[in-house]
Parts: C-alpha cells; structure tokens; sequence
C-alpha cells in the first residue's frame, strides 16, 4: 500500500536533519566548550533543531572517539558535575570542511529553488 | 522528602540503564551513568522532585532504549581504530543480547569461525597427522553418511582429499574467515544504523 505523503516527506526531513546533525553539533561547539543539555538547547534555539535527548551523548560519544572533540568533568555551580565538550583541533577543521561542504550544496539548492521563490511565501 | 523521593526514583533509573550495559567495562558504565545523572540534574534546575525528575527522564528515553543506544554506538567506536577479528567478533559478541538480529549474527560468527578454524587447523595439522587429518565421510546406522573435518579415529571413516586438503583447507579457512570477519563488521554498523534510526 502506498504510504501517505506527509509520511514520506517526513521521513525525508528526518534524513535531511540526520544529515545535518553532525555538522551542527560541531558547529554549536565552535565558539566555546559545552555540556550535554546546553548543546540540545542550542540547537534548538538556533537552528529548531530539536532531536531526542538520549541521542546526544552517543554521537558525542563517537565524536570523541573519532577524536573531534574532548571532554573534561568540571564542579559546577549547580551544585554537581557537568560534563563539557570541546572541540579539537582536528574537530575545528573538519567542521570548517564540512560548513564549506554545506555551504556549497545549499547554495547550490538555492539557486534550484530560485523560480520557486513566489510559490515558498 | 519530595525531593528525596525524586533522586530515589532517578537512583532506580540509572539502576536499570547499568543492568542493560552489560559488555562494557566498569569505567564505561560509569561515564554514562554519570552524564546522564548530570543531564536529569541539569533538567529539573535544582527541584528534583519525582515529577520533574520523571519528565526530564522521559525526555531521555527508557532505560532499555537509552543503553541500546549508548553501548551500540561505543562498542561500535571500538572499530573505528581496531577492526582485528577478535575485535570485530567480541563487538558482535556484545551486541549479541540486544536484539533479535544481533544474536543471529553472533551465531552466524560463531559457526564462521569455528568452521574457518577448523579448515586451518586441519590443514596445517595433516603433515604431522596424515592418517588421522582431513575431511571424513564417516557412514551411520541408518545407511547415510556424516560429514566431519579435522581428526578423527574412525575406523570406518573414508578420507575424501588426502593431501589436497592442505591447499584446500587453508584457502577455505582463510576465505570463511574473511568472510565471517566482514559480516561481523557489516552487523556492528547495522546495528549502529538500526538504533539510530529508531530515535531519530
């Protein structure tokens, strides 16, 4: 049976936000080092990028394993530890390629989507 | 006290993610565990009450969905440096109890290897054992045959390669271990996509 074409396209904004997620977890940590919850509502705020919570610290996890960002424990004033994360120097070039990547395919995609431009508003 | 009971209810939480991150190492589980009472923590800012606390824990996912996650994707991390075949076999080894297909693919492993190991073994073993090593038709009772490789004192047994099981044994061992090898690796990263596709 056919699936529903608002099930298609969100799954097809699933795999685009997938896609993306990477590059915008490194990007979030490129001005200063952060912990787990502090990286989710940036996201949030600065891109609507809301993803599942427990998902965070997995693909932190990997990142730290591919060597892209460091960790270290630190006393907070909360009253308990927080885990910060901060990119490496191998991080900070791979998400320079990766944003220089990104800029190009969307640019690219703008320039598609170009004549479509009164039917978007 | 409501607070008290809120920490206790997270204190259960973490007890049920640690008993389903068995396969990593102690200093692993800890990390986790640490972090994701830091993240509840950080949720309920100072109020940890059992409401609060049950919804910064929902947000999380349940104990079973959040070290699926966890021990997937760092036992998948441990091959990004060292894809050995003990390596690649003791991830799979790890993820076997997770879910239906990890523990086909540990079984799969298993037999793969075994059978690998016991093509080399075979070969390597027949110059040293020439009567005893090879691959053996052995007949049963009811009129059929079994099938064995390695050694055997069967009397009854018939050898079917003699010598060519040294050329053959090692290239079927070798090739059933690569092949083993590569579908552990294939299985580790299907598992790694399957979990993230679940909470994507």
């Amino acid at each position: 049976m056919a699936e529903a074409p608002t099930d298609e396209l969100s799954k097809w904004e699933i795999q685009v936000r997938k896609g993306g997620l990477g590059l915008a977890v490194l990007a979030v940590l490129w001005p200063e080092r952060l912990y787990g919850l502090e990286i989710l509502r940036r996201l949030d705020a600065q891109a609507g990028l809301s993803i599942p919570e427990g998902t965070i610290y997995p693909l932190l996890s990997r990142m730290k394993a591919e060597g892209l960002v460091d960790s270290e424990w630190v006393e907070a004033d909360a009253g308990h530890p927080r885990k910060y994360y901060r990119l490496t120097d191998p991080g900070r070039r791979r998400v320079r390629e990766m944003a220089q990547s990104w800029r190009a395919f969307a640019g690219g995609l703008e320039r598609l989507l170009a004549p479509m431009e009164g039917e978007l508003r | 006290m409501s607070n008290d009971a809120g920490m206790a209810h997270l204190d259960c939480y973490l007890d049920q993610v640690r008993r389903q991150l068995g396969g990593l190492a102690k200093a692993e589980v800890e990390e986790i565990l640490a972090e994701l009472r830091s993240h509840v923590l950080d949720k309920v800012e100072g109020a940890p009450t059992p409401q609060r606390v049950e919804a910064a824990i929902e947000a999380l996912g349940g104990p079973r969905e959040v070290a699926r996650l966890n021990l997937t994707e760092r036992v998948a991390a441990t091959l990004e440096t060292d894809r050995s075949a003990l390596r690649v076999f003791s991830a799979v080894g790890r993820l076997a109890r997770l879910s239906l297909y990890g523990f086909f693919a540990f079984l799969v492993s298993l037999f793969g290897y075994a059978a690998s190991a016991g093509f080399l073994l075979t070969a390597i073993v027949k110059p040293f054992m020439p009567q005893h090593a090879g691959l053996w038709r052995i007949p049963t009772p009811d009129g059929s045959y079994d099938y064995s490789i390695g050694t055997t004192d069967a009397p009854q047994g018939y050898e079917l390669l003699g010598w060519w099981i040294i050329p053959i044994g090692l290239a079927v061992g070798l090739i059933l271990g690569w092949l083993t090898w590569r579908f552990g690796l294939f299985s580790v990263r299907r598992m790694r996509r399957t979990v993230q596709r679940g909470r994507a």
